[in-house]
This record gives structure tokens, C-alpha cells and sequence, in this order.
């Protein structure tokens, strides 16, 4: 089998089920008595186990089999949902979601399942503690519902038919199988699905999940009795039926029959009709259109020297039919954010139990849909926010109660569409910002001055956002490095995005982040340095200006433009990219603005104005940092874009 | 007692043949049908063991006449008869209350496997 064709496909299709087994299980710890959970949970990791050992994954299968070994005696209510039965399911998950992605990327040998099959092995074990009673309570249980079986009270059982060879209407005949297993009880699941069995795939194999009363010998009559059947196999979900020949080594119960067993219901409930295309070819097509937007500009530019009434006519209606793909790819990049918001609760679970808070996550607005590239980017900044939000924000449950609110706090994720800007919030009801702490942190720190007596929302996001800023009195596991607010910060204006903050004192905080819809296609104000373009985004652009060299004056040894009535600091792009300033000095200064702050920026050279298709590049370590990524301009030379918010 | 059998077909061939089939078996056949109206006025009247069932027949097809039979009397056993390529056929008269079924060519060892498989 050609493995790697299947790999990504395996991938993808994993990810639904790693997010259907972590909702279950959250589900689970909120409704430890819940069976719904459980099955859910039994389906994916059966799914998976199936998939995996069909890749030859060896590590993901075992470490699904074992996940699945426990989750049987879970469903058949032998061991107890206790909290350390949910720690190991919870850890196992996670095991198995980097056994998986070790395995895709062909690095399983460093996957190291060891401790998580212990621990699957240990709690599945009759010694285990969770089991729910002791040996001989737990045998007289399983005595009584063998008893109860054999007086007809319906229990789980899967039947397996395998019709003679050649039968006529083999498809009928198992139609007629499946007519004759509902007079046994209540049919369950039947794969494959009865309407293909008369395709001209069937095989002339069924499976049938049932809820029977009858006994195995009763249910292989009244099978057979349908006509032309060879073999009737009766799994029981845990105890071993009569003629058992298991297919997979352990606990095949009922519950992985069928499609439903392929992904998940939660996922599946939510999945419109879709074809999967591979990113890189929508990239590839963002990539083409972008050439082509760059060639549109030269052909107009063309076109109006030319001066030509038709060929005019020809270029504005390129030019539309060009406007119109650009907004039909990007509107195909288009992802809704659940796909990447699945995964906080979980997250934000971790995080409250390992703090010691209670927490309650509202998330709205799932559908809003981001650029794929972008929603990529967002979840480990957002993935911050919510730790920040119950490390620093939500107080333990004993101080809520103090302060007169309800022991569990409350977080809400929201994301909406604002315009073109897509606007992310993470809200707490928390303690707040402790404004006076971090003002005498940054007078310590001789940020502020030592007059200053209070902050505003903003000087205190920017203090807080800080690398090295932290008030918290000890280093945790979640936060409190001074590296979350900062490396949100930091990605978040890579995506040419931007954060704002509010917090009152007792009742909160909120964080904003706002965010392009789209970071594909930009225009960009092209400057030249020496022999190199690099390009400015143009919404961080307020205007242009030609100075000349004794217009950059001096003023407590910074370098400032007298632009009108405002005094705007000045940088050099040579400064930045490291080069000699010119002789001279003078030149054009472009104006930059982020978010009510602006500053003149010396080039030597304005080149024109471009739509520009951005191409991102992981950051190099010690490299500059005031690039966001890379374009290749209509001329084929490629540029470097300037990241405006870095600056300031 | 043997059990008695009434044969549902437009073609007189296709009765002919059954009937010898069934004959042979010892059943005794009590009735014959060509159309599904006949079909259901003779089970009322005949009340037989076992009914041999055409898909195809004028004035009435099989499946109609399946349903209005086990609508008076829901242990009607009855056998559909079946040409190739009349699956979704077969599955609708299953659906409407035939208890089995055989796929022309006739082989009569599966015709007689069907019937003793339908009288249970």
C-alpha cells in the first residue's frame, strides 16, 4: 500500500477523532454516569486503533488498544469515572495525539507510549483502585448479569454474517438477514448501511449491532433461518459469546460497528458537505492570483500609456474578472474558527484543574470564518489568553466566595466580525489587573516615572506585554514567565493585527485581538534602500513626505521630524536593515501610524505603490525582527515586508 | 397433511413449472392466480399455507398484492418470485411482508429450500 498517500488522509481524519475523544471525555467528567460519552468515546478510539494498525503504526494502535481495553470496562460499569480514572484517559488522549503525529511524520521511533500504556494497563488491571468494587463483589455482578442474560433482558451483542458464496441477490438475501435479527430485538447499527446492500460492492458480509435478549444459539437459527447464511458470529460487548472469532484482539464490542464508529457524531453534526483540498494547493492558487493582481497594475499602468479605447475596455474588465477570483479564492481559504476553538476546553480544563480553579468557558461565535493561514496562527496566542485569563485573571474558588461572586469563573471567548477585521475577545470576571502592583513594578523597573501615580488601559497592556514583565510572585507551569501576553504581542502584529485591553479592578479583564480577515494579498508602498525593495504595508502608511536633511532635528538625543504641529520620532530603514546612512541624511520620510501612535521612517527611495502577496517565514533566532515575511514582486525580485507594529 | 400452496404468475409456464416443483415436494396446490387482484381474492378464499408470488403480474403487481394479503393476514407466508435485476424489487415485497424469496432460473432445490424455509 502506498502509505504516504494515505498518511495525510489518516492525519486529518485522526484530528476529528483526537477532538471527538477529548469533547467526550470532557463530557464525561461533567456526567460520570453518562453512556453517550462513553460510546463516543469507544467509536474514535476504535476508529483510530483501526486506521492506525492499517498504516502500520504500531505505537498509535497498541496505545489505542489498550485506551480502548479500559474504556470497555468503563461502558460495562466496572471501573468507576473517578477523578484519577479521568486524569489517565485525559493523558492517554494526549499521548495518542502525539503518537499520532510522530507517526504521520515518520519519527515513531522517538514516540515514547511507555508510562501512558502503563498507566492504560494499571488502571485496566483488576487490582486497579477505580475498579468499582472488590474481586468479589465485582464477580457476583458480572454472575447476576449473566443470569439476567438468559432471562431474555436485552444486552448488547454483534452478529456477524457471512453469506454462502454465489448466493442469487446475495444484497436481498441480507436484507432478509437483517428482517429476521429485528424479530431477535432492537437493531442498532447494521453495516454496511442496508440501502448499499444491494450495490454491486457487497460482499455478501454484514455486521448488525443489536439489543437482544436471545441467546447465542437462539440468534444463529433465526440468522441462518433468512437463507444461504455460512457463518454466524455472537460477540458479546465484553463476555464472550459461543463461536467467538474475534477480528481484532480485545474488547470488539458492539459500539464500533458501522459508519458511525468513522468519526465522530460531534464532529460529524457540524460538517457540511466537503471536499478536502490540500492547503498547499490553495496557497499555490492565493500564490497565482497574487502574480496575477501584481500583472493586473502593470497592464493598467500600460493601458492608460497607451492610451487605446479598446484595449482600455479589455483592461478594466480583466481587471474586474481579476478582483472577483482574488474574493473567490480567499473566500475557499475560508475555515470556521471552531476548528481551531475545538480544542480550549480541554485546554482551559487542564489549566483550571492544575491551579486549583473552578472555570466555566462560554465560547461564541464559532462559525466566524478566518483565513486558513491565519486561524493556524491564532490558536497558540489565543491558547495564552485563556491561561492568562484563569492563572492571573480568576481567583481561587475561596476567594471568589470572599469577594461575593459565585465560585466558578466565568471565561468567554468570543469571535465576531467586524468589517474586514475579524475581532477576537477573551473576557474573565476576575480580579482584575492589580493596576497599583504593576505601577510600582515598572517604577522599580524604571519604566515609568516614579511620579506617575496611575496607568491607563493601554500603558498597562504595554507594560504588562513587556518580555520580562511579570508581577505574578511565582512561576507556574500555565504562566507567569512574562512570555504570554509578550509572544501574543508578538504574533499577533506578525499577522498585521492588533491587541487591546481592559480590566477593572474586582470585576475583570478583557483582551481584544483584531485581525485581518485575510493576510494573503496586501497593498504596500514599495522603498528602496541601496539596491533592495522592501515593502510597507499601506495600512500602517499615513503619508509620505520629502525632507531634507535639517528637517530631522535633535531633542534630548533622539533623532525627531517637525511634521506641521506634531513631533514624530524618527527611524532609519538603513539603521534597521543594518546599513550606512547616505551622506546627507535627507530623503523621503513615510509616515507610520499603529493605533494612535505615528513615527517617520527615512528611505531612500519610493518606488510605487504594489499589491503585494505575503509569504510568511519562520522567524530566524537572533535574526532581525522587523520583517513579517517575504513578497515577489511583479518584476520577479523578491522583497522583504516591513513589520510596522515592531517599530513602535 | 401436506401443506397447500397457491401459485401467483401471469405466465403459465412459470405456474406449470412451480406447481411440478411444489408438486413433487408433496405440497398440494390449491389455487392459481395471473393477476395480483386474483391473488388476494384467492388467499381470502383459500386461506393456503404458502403463496408463490410474481413480481410482475397485470391488474395489480406482486408487491401490491403481498401487502394487501398480510394487511388480512399478517401471517401469510408468502415466496416472491424474482428475475434477475429486480433487487429493489425484492427488498420493497420483503418491506411489504414476503418472508423469502427465489431468483429465476429456477433451481427446484432452492425453490424447495426457500418454501420449507418460509413454513419454518
Amino acid at each position: 500500500m502506498d502509505t504516504a498517500r494515505y498518511a495525510e488522509l489518516f492525519l486529518t481524519e485522526s484530528q476529528d477523532n483526537l477532538s471527538a475523544i477529548n469533547h467526550a471525555l470532557l463530557e464525561l467528567e461533567r456526567t460520570p454516569g453518562a453512556r453517550e460519552p462513553i460510546g463516543a468515546l469507544f467509536r474514535a478510539v476504535h476508529t483510530v486503533k483501526g486506521m492506525s494498525a492499517t498504516m502500520g503504526y504500531a505505537v498509535v494502535a497498541e496505545l489505542s488498544h489498550e485506551l480502548e481495553t479500559l474504556l470497555d470496562l468503563v461502558r460495562r460499569g466496572e471501573r468507576d469515572v473517578s477523578g484519577t480514572l479521568m486524569d489517565t484517559l485525559f493523558s492517554a488522549a494526549d499521548t495518542l495525539e502525539r503518537a499520532i503525529e510522530l507517526s504521520v511524520a515518520g519519527r515513531e521511533e522517538e514516540m515514547d507510549a511507555a508510562e501512558t500504556i502503563a498507566a492504560l494497563r494499571a488502571a485496566a488491571s483488576p487490582t486497579s483502585e477505580s475498579a468499582t468494587t472488590s474481586g468479589v463483589l465485582s464477580k457476583q455482578k458480572k454472575k447476576k448479569r449473566a443470569t439476567r442474560r438468559s432471562v431474555a433482558v436485552p444486552a448488547p451483542a454483534t452478529i456477524r454474517v457471512t453469506q454462502e458464496p454465489n448466493t442469487p441477490m446475495a444484497g436481498v438475501r441480507a436484507y432478509l438477514v437483517l428482517e429476521r435479527a429485528k424479530t431477535l430485538g432492537t437493531v442498532l447499527q447494521v453495516e454496511p448501511a442496508p440501502e448499499t446492500f444491494t450495490a454491486d460492492a457487497f460482499d455478501g458480509r454484514l455486521t448488525i449491532g443489536i439489543d437482544t435478549g436471545a441467546s447465542d444459539e437462539e440468534i444463529d437459527r433465526v440468522i441462518r433461518s433468512a437463507g444461504q447464511v455460512a457463518e454466524v458470529v455472537v460477540t458479546r460487548a465484553g463476555v464472550a459469546g459461543a463461536g467467538q472469532r474475534p477480528a481484532v484482539p480485545n474488547g470488539d464490542g458492539l459500539l464500533p460497528v458501522g459508519s458511525a464508529g468513522r468519526a465522530s457524531e460531534l464532529v460529524a453534526a457540524r460538517q457540511h458537505r466537503h471536499i478536502r483540498i490540500d492547503l498547499h494547493r490553495l496557497d499555490t492558487l492565493m500564490n497565482l492570483i497574487g502574480e496575477l493582481v501584481i500583472t493586473r497594475g502593470r497592464l493598467q499602468q500600460l493601458a492608460t500609456t497607451m492610451n487605446e479605447p479598446a484595449l482600455t475596455e479589455a483592461v478594466t474588465q480583466t481587471s474586474r474578472l481579476v478582483a472577483d477570483l482574488q474574493d473567490g479564492i480567499m473566500t475557499s481559504r475560508m475555515v470556521p474558527v471552531w476548528q481551531v476553538f475545538d480544542r480550549f476546553p480541554r485546554v482551559v480544563r487542564d489549566a483550571a484543574r492544575a491551579l486549583g480553579k473552578q472555570v466555566e468557558l462560554i465560547v461564541e461565535g464559532q462559525e466566524i470564518e478566518l483565513d486558513r493561514s491565519l486561524l493556524d496562527e491564532i490558536g497558540d496566542p489565543v491558547v495564552h489568553l485563556l491561561r492568562n485569563a484563569i492563572d492571573h485573571g480568576l481567583e481561587t474558588p475561596e476567594e471568589r466566595v470572599r469577594a461575593g461572586k459565585s465560585p466558578t469563573g466565568r471565561l468567554t471567548l468570543i469571535a465576531a466580525r467586524d468589517r474586514s477585521a475579524v475581532v477576537i475577545r477573551v473576557t474573565d470576571d476576575g480580579k482584575g489587573i492589580d493596576r497599583d502592583r504593576v505601577l510600582a513594578r515598572a517604577q522599580q523597573m524604571g519604566l515609568v516615572e516614579s511620579s506617575r501615580t496611575e496607568l491607563t488601559d493601554d500603558e498597562l497592556f504595554r507594560l504588562i506585554g513587556r518580555p520580562g514583565f511579570s508581577t505574578a510572585t511565582q512561576v507556574t507551569d500555565i504562566s507567569g514567565r512574562g512570555v504570554g501576553i509578550d509572544a501574543v504581542h508578538t504574533r499577533v502584529r506578525a499577522l498585521g493585527g492588533t491587541v487591546d485591553m481592559k480590566s477593572a479592578k474586582g470585576e475583570g479583564t478583557s483582551v481584544t485581538v483584531r485581525l485581518p480577515v485575510t493576510l494573503a494579498i496586501v497593498r504596500s508602498l514599495l522603498a528602496r534602500i541601496g539596491d533592495e525593495t522592501y515593502a510597507i504595508p499601506m495600512t500602517h502608511v499615513n503619508e509620505t513626505v520629502q525632507v531634507e536633511s535639517d528637517t530631522i532635528r535633535h531633542v534630548k538625543g533622539r533623532e525627531v521630524l517637525v511634521l506641521r504641529d506634531d513631533v514624530l520620532p524618527v527611524v532609519h530603514l538603513r539603521d534597521l536593515v543594518r546599513l550606512p546612512r547616505r551622506d546627507g541624511g535627507g530623503g523621503q520620510v513615510v509616515v507610520l501610524e499603529v493605533a494612535d501612535r505615528r513615527a517617520g521612517m527615512v528611505v531612500d527611495e519610493l518606488t510605487g505603490q504594489q499589491e503585494i502577496v505575503i509569504k510568511p517565514f519562520d522567524t530566524v533566532k537572533d535574526g532581525l525582527s522587523v520583517f513579517s515575511g517575504a513578497t515577489i514582486l511583479g518584476d520577479g525580485v523578491p522583497a522583504l515586508i516591513l513589520d510596522v507594529s515592531s517599530l513602535f | 397433511m401436506s401443506h397447500t400452496v397457491l401459485i401467483c404468475d401471469d405466465a403459465i409456464f412459470m405456474r406449470t413449472m412451480v406447481g411440478d416443483i411444489l408438486q413433487q415436494a408433496g405440497f398440494e396446490i390449491v389455487g392459481e392466480a395471473e393477476t395480483g387482484v386474483q391473488a388476494v381474492e384467492k388467499y381470502q378464499q383459500l386461506r393456503p399455507d404458502l403463496v408463490t408470488m410474481d413480481i410482475v403480474m397485470p391488474d395489480m403487481g406482486g408487491i401490491d398484492a403481498v401487502r394487501e394479503i398480510t394487511k388480512f393476514d399478517p401471517q401469510a407466508k408468502v415466496l416472491m418470485c424474482s428475475a434477475m435485476g429486480q433487487q429493489a424489487l425484492v427488498v420493497e415485497a420483503i418491506q411489504a411482508g414476503a418472508k423469502d424469496f427465489v431468483v429465476k432460473p429456477f433451481q427446484p432445490s432452492r425453490v424447495l429450500e426457500a418454501v420449507q424455509r418460509v413454513l419454518g
